[in-house]
This record gives C-alpha cells, structure tokens and sequence, in this order.
C-alpha cells in the first residue's frame, strides 16, 4: 500500500510541530526519516496514524490509483485498514505475555464479541489465531519468549515483537519510531533481517524514523529529512548524507 | 426571582469555592492525585472550630477566628502531610496507576469521616456534648472587627466569609509567585525532572505542597462554621462535588480558569436554581443536578488532560498538551 | 438462642447479593472502568423495583392508594400474602425493567465517560450516585427519606417464612451464579484478553484496531444490567428502601472487597465478598442484639475496613489471591488455550 501525505500542518498552541510536510512513500518501498531531536518525525506518525488531527493537509492510503483519505479517521479504524506502528519506548501490553500480546493484534471479529465470550463460541478463532502466532514466533527465533512477560525482557526483544504485532494484524505499512535505538548491534542487526524478510515476502511498505543512521543507510531506499517541523531535504540515501543543509542541521541543532 | 438574596449566595458561595479549588487546583498539579480526602480537610477544618468552640466558649468565654483558623491550618496541613508520608508517596513510589491513588484516598476518606463521627461519640457520652450536628459559630474577634468598621448589624458570614477567602488567596497566590519556595513549587507542578536538575528538592516541595494546600482548604470549613446552622461530619462531601467539577473547568491546570469555574458554579447554583424554581417550578433540591450537568458537559466539551486525561480525543480538535 | 438455618440464609443472601456487586466490579475494572459509583447503578435498581413493587399492585387493586400511607401499605401487605402470581409476576417485571433501565444508564454515560481518564470516570460515577440519591430523597413520588416500605416479597404468599426465606436465597443465588458465568466466560476469553489490553494500555488496544470506547461501554451496559438486578434483589429482600442506603460507602464496601480479595482476579474477588459481605451482616444483625458501649460500631468497622484495604493496597497489591497467570497448551504447531 503507499502512503501519501498532503501539506501537514500541525500545531499546539502557539508551537507548529509540522509545518506543510509532504511526502509520498509508494508501495513495498522502504522510506527513512531522519532530523534532529523535536523536528516533528514522532509528531508525523501520530497524524497518519490518527492520534492526532492535522490543522492542515491529507493523509491518503491506497493502492494504484485508488486513493482513501484517512485524515481524522480514529485509530482504530485507520489500523484496520493494515497500518501498524511502533513506538520510540516500546509499549506492550504488560500483564499479558508476549504471545497474547501477538493474540490481541488478531482481527478476532465477531469471535471477540460479548455474545460469543459467553456462548464461547470462540475456540476455533483462537485456535487459528494462536497457531499463526506461534508460527511468526518460531519463524523469528523467538519461540522461547512466547511465555515471557514485557517487564522480563530486553529492550530489542521488545522492538522485535512489536513489529512483529503487524505480522499478526496483516499489515501493509509498518510505521517504525526509532527501532535501532538503545539495543545492541546483534539485535539491530536481527531487526533488520525481519524487516527485510517482512518486506521481501508480504510486500510491505515501511516508514522508519531512525537516529541511528548507519543501521538506516543500507536498509532504505529513499530518506526524508525534517527540521522544525519542515521537510528539509530528500532523496535517495547518498545523496542526502552529503547534502549541507543537512549536516549543518544535525551539526548545529 | 429573588436577585439580591441570590446576589448574596453568589458571593458568598463563590469566596467559598475559590477558597477550595485554587489549593486543589496546585496539589493536583504537583501530587497528580485525585484526591477524594478534601471532603475530609474541609470537615475538619469546619470541626477545629467546633471543638475549640465548646473549650473556648466554656473557658474564655467565645470563640476567635484567627484561632481557629491558625489551628485549623496546622491540623490539617499535618493530616495532608501524613496522608501522604503514609499512604500515596509508599504508593507512587510502586508506579502504580492514577486510579490507586484515588481508591486509596476514598479509603482516607472513609477512615477520617468515621473517626470524626467516633470522636462525637465519645463527646457524646462523656461530655454529653452534641458533636455530630453543630449549630452556627459566632467568632468574637469578627464580631468586634465588624462593630469597629460599622458594620454591627451585618451578618458575621458576610464579613469572615471575604476576611478568610480573601487572606488565604492572596497569601497563597503571592506565595507562589513571589517566594522561591513558591516558584519552587510551581516547577515541580510543571515539570518534576526539570526541576529537579536545577537542584530542587521535589520531594520537600511535594511535603510542602501537601501541607499547605491542605491546610488552605480546610479554611472554606471554618468559613461554614459561620454560615451552616448544622455542622456535620458530612459536611465536606457536599462540596466535593463542586470542587472537582470547578477543578475540572480549569483543566487541573489553570488557575485563572479555575477561578472563572468557581464563579460559574456558583452561579449556576444559585441563580440557576432559583430560575429554575421560578419559572419552571422545579424544587430546590435540583441543585447537584445542576452542577452534575456542567460536570458532564465540562467532561464532553473540555476534558481535562495530563495524567487524569484519557486517550485524548480533543486532540482532535487540534488542542495542545 | 440463635436460629441457625435462618441465620444461614441470611447471610446466604447478603452474600449472595453482594457477589452480583463485586462480580461486576471485577469485570469493570478488568476492562479499564473504574466505577466508583456501583450505588447509582444499585441504587436506580433498588428503586425500579419498589416503584413497579408497590405502585402497580396498587393500581390493579384500585382506588388510588399511596404506597406510602398506611392504608396503602396494609393493602400491599394483604395483597401479597394473598396472590403468587401477582407477587411473583411483579418480581419478575421489576427484574426485567429494573435490567433494562440500569443498562440503558450505563450506556447513556458512554460519551462522556469512556473518552477520558479512568480517575475522571471514577469521580464522575461517584457524583452520579450523590446525585441520584438526593433526587430520590427530594422527590415526593418515591417516599423521599422515608422511602418505600411494603414491597411484596415474590414469596410472601407462603406460610413459612423460613421456607419464603429459603426460596429467596435460591433466587438470589441463581441470580449470582448467571453474574459469575458471565463475568468468567468474558474475562476467559479473547474479549477477556482485549479488555484488558483496554486496561494496561487502551492507546495500544486502538491502534491494535478495537474501537475501546465502544467496547467499554457494552461491557459498562452489561455490568450495570446486572447490577440493576442487584438492586432489584435487595429492594425485593427488605422489603423497603430509602435513600440513605444508597450512599457512597457501599461503593466503598465492594471496592475494599474486590481489593482485599485481590484485584483481577475472580476467586479473589469471592473471598473478600464473603469476608466484607459477612461482616455487613454482623453490623446489621448480629451487633443490634449485643448492645453497643459508647462507640457505635459500625463507626468503628468502617475505620477498619478503610485501613485494611489501603494496606492491602500499600503492601500487598495483589490481595489475598493474585491475578491468575495464563496458562497455555502448546501442541505441536497448533495451540489448545485454557485458562
């Protein structure tokens, strides 16, 4: 699926968090953003996501040339359609285990309705839906995790099963808020597997908001770069490592 | 309509929420707890001046305000710092969720009411004092501060009512503003981390704030010593919620809002109601119906957010933290 | 000398009565709704049944009796004694009704409610229940503080009253055993699962794709349903109500239950039920027949109760029976799930 994003503005108060940003990440690619510390990379997922409503600008999802505008639309709706993101400090459910924290990702339907918990007319839902978890669990190596809590774990294993909540979900785009950041190069390099095998084999677009640039460089195909809430520079990755503006804007902000 | 009586009301109920929700407003800000035991700070607040009423009037031979309401700030500043030494600082130092805190002060709230309806009893049987229900208290010193400004034949409410809101607002407010500790507090509202790297003790501004919001509070029951003909252990829980609904008005952030609520509040009860009851019959008693309603609108058009809010929908509106 | 089997009973019934209350408060917080107003919900219960209870035999009867003069009350008396069918026609009505209109409350709240913080939900619900209380006790038409009496016992045509009592606790706990199936197969679901996702992190829960402020207000519509039914029961058992026992310490009470007990977890919730629920009935009619010193105790179970349960809270969280862990049966590629 590819996402386009008309013109975003977006205030609080007096402050313009994003100032008529516009991008355009066309399917199965694999797009970067990068910028410096409170230039507005968090702030844009929380709009094509829907936790926040843009004062100005689109956001659209869609296929070819069919195009759905999914501004202000709740989260929950805009999910369904296939979006999952990740957060710069992973949240996952923390009473529920890894593998449950999977299951909830799970389109259950009417299986999680009132009338069915009660009828318990769910067991065959749960049953595909446990087995597909398991299954991404054991693909990714990480089978031995499935009955650990999110307190008992490390920050990587964390990142690792929240991207891999988009595999439980069926998801076409995966939003990704820093995912390098604070795990040790052995997980790094493990994530970037699972997003190259996700890309490879669901077709999959990804958006990565990465500080880390380095883990960055190799794995995308395209960077955006913003600064105070602007999109400062763009282009294919060697370019935009090179370019002034953008050196001078991590240097001197 | 009766505008002057309502006129009267307006004012008198207005000093008395100011009085309440402004130190709620600033212990929200900087203990993040909804706090359910400030029923409990107003009764006793409202109880020092009852029990020093039936010593001083027996010994001295009247009651003083400046007394009571030393003594009821220092009794009930402590009961707030012991609250929180014991209860919610053990408990936020579990991480555990807002909700916690408020449970646990619901908790406070019932064990601080019954204490007060067991020490009636027990002035009840041995001093055959009546404790539980209290008539109105004439404090001497306003009586003579009254008679020196001419005022002789007004009613004592309407001049301690403005002497006590009045003092402790302005008190408060300068504090905050032009004290260190003051700005000490206020940073810790806003922003703890913050503050502590410039070299704030949060927790002594937490200990402090606990202490004198407390006490403050605890002043609007002194003031309805003087108003109420019937002084009860449950006197405070009538005013929670109007507190609350006007510390929601002012987003649990702004005191300037809070005060705008205060006088909203305050006017809706009174001249709604006597509106309400003359126009359209509808008894007195819709009161709390009233403000419920506000409650509920103010929750549907303005939610509070922070650590009370939930997932903020208003941002949806393009609103800012 | 203490009549065992009506003791028995008794206290059967309180606890019984009590465990609709603490189910449903344990299915509400399960799912992130912290309801810190059960009496309203109890409450508008209790007094949908004494309306239906004593208004509408009195109008079959005729004559436009009050339910509240003697006469009226006479009437009610001889009519139940009188007329199963009406008596338990009636009951049944007011279960229905008194269901109905409570589920429609709790489903009316969802805006406002449902899109802000668990803290503002709770002192919401809590000045909900104030509210409702003082309409009740300022409205003529449902007996303000003196409230109903004479409300028909569904089994106030049998001659033994132990036996009446007897079929009342069977009712009441056919009653609490529906609200602990439901309450269990929600909670040992996906559902179960999902809400408490809700819970722990509802921004997590949306973008999962559950649409949180839907879900928590069906599961608020159920759990006020049943807890309508709860009042209804105890209008129905003790046969007159008033506003005073619809006061924010009985929400306290089921709180402090579901918290000694342990918080999440269902057989938790039932231990401190019995304890709590056991202990109201002392108050109520054990301590009347011992006489009291100086101090009314019930003053002094309220100091206690208060104290155990904000330890409890300080240094045992989990209460008495922790949460229970999920179990899991892995196969081979496929999963069988119990919990």
């Amino acid at each position: 699926m590819r996402v386009v994003v008309e013109k975003l503005t977006k205030r609080f108060g007096g402050l313009v968090a994003l100032d008529d940003v516009s991008m355009e990440v066309p399917s199965s690619s694999k797009v970067g953003i990068i910028g410096p510390n409170g230039s507005g990379k968090t702030t844009l997922f929380n709009v094509i996501t829907g936790y926040y409503t843009p004062e100005k600008g689109r956001v659209l999802i869609g296929d070819g040339h069919k195009l759905t505008d999914i501004t202000g639309w709740n989260p929950n709706k805009i999910a369904r359609l296939g979006i999952v993101r990740t957060f710069q400090i992973p949240r996952l459910i923390p009473s529920l285990t890894v593998l449950e924290n999977l299951l909830v990702f799970y389109d259950y339907n009417r299986c999680a309705s009132i009338e069915y918990a009660l009828r318990r007319k769910w067991l065959e839902c749960e049953e595909k839906a446990v087995s597909k978890a398991i299954g991404i669990l054991r693909d990714f190596g990480l089978l031995e995790i499935s009955q650990k809590k999110p307190g008992e774990l490390s920050a990587g294993h964390l990142k690792l099963v929240e991207t891999l909540r988009g595999l439980m979900a069926d998801a076409s785009v995966f939003l990704l808020d820093e995912p390098f950041a604070g795990i040790e190069s052995w997980m790094a390099r493990r994530l970037i597997e699972a997003i190259k095998t996700i890309s490879s084999e669901r077709k999959a677009t990804f958006i990565v908001i990465e500080h880390r640039i380095s883990e960055l460089l190799e794995g995308v195909d395209y960077i955006y770069v913003l600064h105070n809430g602007r999109l400062l520079a763009e282009g294919k990755p060697s370019e935009v490592v090179n370019d002034e503006r953008v050196v001078k804007a991590y240097l001197g902000g | 309509m009766l505008i002057t009586q309502d006129l009267v009301s307006f004012f008198l109920f207005s000093l008395l929420y100011l009085t309440i929700s402004i130190p709620l407003v600033v212990a929200y800000r900087v203990t993040k707890v909804i706090n359910f035991t400030v029923s409990t700070y107003i009764a006793y607040g409202a109880y020092t001046g009852v029990m020093l009423d039936y010593y001083l009037r027996r010994s001295i031979g009247g009651n003083y305000l400046l007394v009571t309401a030393v003594a009821s700030f220092i009794i009930v500043g402590a009961i707030g710092y012991l609250s929180n030494l014991l209860v919610f600082k053990p408990l936020s130092n579990k991480r555990v969720k807002p909700d916690v805190l408020m449970i646990a002060s619901m908790g406070l709230w019932i064990v601080f009411k019954y204490i007060l309806y067991v020490i009636s009893d027990i002035a009840g049987y041995f001093c055959k004092a009546n404790l539980v229900s209290y008539g109105q208290i004439n404090y001497s010193d306003v009586a003579s501060l009254a008679s020196r400004l001419g005022l002789s034949g007004v009613q004592e409410s309407y001049i301690l009512f403005p002497l006590v809101a009045g003092t402790s607002i302005t008190l408060f407010l300068l504090m905050l503003g032009k004290t260190r500790v003051g700005r000490a507090i206020l940073a810790v509202a806003d922003n703890p981390t913050l503050a502590a790297l410039s070299g704030v003790s949060v927790s002594r501004v937490e200990n402090l704030t606990w202490f004198i919001t407390s006490g403050l509070i605890s002043l609007a029951g002194v003031m309805w010593t003087s108003y109420s003909g019937a002084i009860t252990p449950e006197i405070g829980d009538s005013l929670i919620l109007q507190a609350f609904t006007i510390a929601f008005i002012g987003g649990l952030t702004s005191i300037t809002r809070t005060a705008v609520g205060s006088l909203l509040i305050s006017g809706v009860e009174n001249f709604g109601t006597d509106f309400l009851s003359t126009y359209l019959g509808v008894p007195a008693s819709v009161k709390p119906m009233l403000t419920f309603t506000v409650l509920i609108a103010t929750l549907i058009i303005s939610p509070p957010l922070g650590a009370a809010g939930g997932i903020p929908y208003r941002f949806r509106r393009g609103r800012r933290i | 000398m203490i009549d065992v089997a009506s003791f028995l009973t008794t206290l059967g019934t309180y606890i019984g009565i009590y465990l609709i209350l603490s189910l449903t408060l344990t299915l509400e917080t399960s799912s992130g709704i912290t309801n810190f107003g059960k009496t309203a919900f109890y409450g508008l219960g209790a007094y949908v049944g004494a309306v239906i209870g004593t208004y509408l035999p009195l109008a079959i009867y005729g004559g436009g009796f009050s339910p509240f003069d003697v006469n009226g009350i006479q009437i009610l008396l001889s009519m139940g004694r009188s007329n199963p069918m009406m008596d338990i026609g009636v009951f049944a009505l007011s279960i229905i009704v008194g269901f109905g209109a409570v589920a429609a409350l709790g489903l009316a709240l969802t805006y406002p409610i449902h899109r802000v913080g668990s803290s503002l939900v709770g002192f919401t619900l809590l000045s909900l229940g104030e509210v409702l209380r003082l309409i009740y006790l300022n409205t003529s038409a449902l007996g303000e503080s003196k409230g109903f009496m004479g409300i028909p016992s569904p089994f106030a045509w049998v001659k033994d009253p132990k036996l009446a009592g007897l079929l009342y606790l069977l009712v009441v706990l056919a009653f609490a055993g529906i609200t602990l199936l439901t309450v269990s197969r929600i909670l040992n679901s996906p559902l179960g699962r999902i809400l408490r996702g809700i819970r722990d992190d509802e921004l997590v829960a949306l973008y999962a794709g559950w649409p949180t402020v839907l879900v928590k207000a069906r599961i608020l519509a159920l759990s006020s349903g049943l807890t309508g039914v709860a009042g209804v029961l105890w209008a129905y058992y003790f046969t007159s109500i008033n506003p005073n026992m619809f006061t924010p310490s009985l929400t306290f009470n089921i709180w402090a239950m579901i918290i000694i007990g342990g918080l999440g977890s269902m057989a938790g919730g039932i231990v401190g039920t019995v304890l709590l629920a056991s202990v109201d009935y002392a108050m109520r009619f054990v301590v009347p027949y011992i006489g009291v010193a100086f101090i009314t105790p019930d003053y002094l179970r309220w100091i206690v109760v208060g104290l155990l349960m904000i330890v409890v809270l300080i240094k045992k969280p989990e209460g008495l029976i922790p949460e229970k862990q999920t179990i899991l049966i892995l196969g081979e590629g496929e999963g069988g799930d119990s919990k």
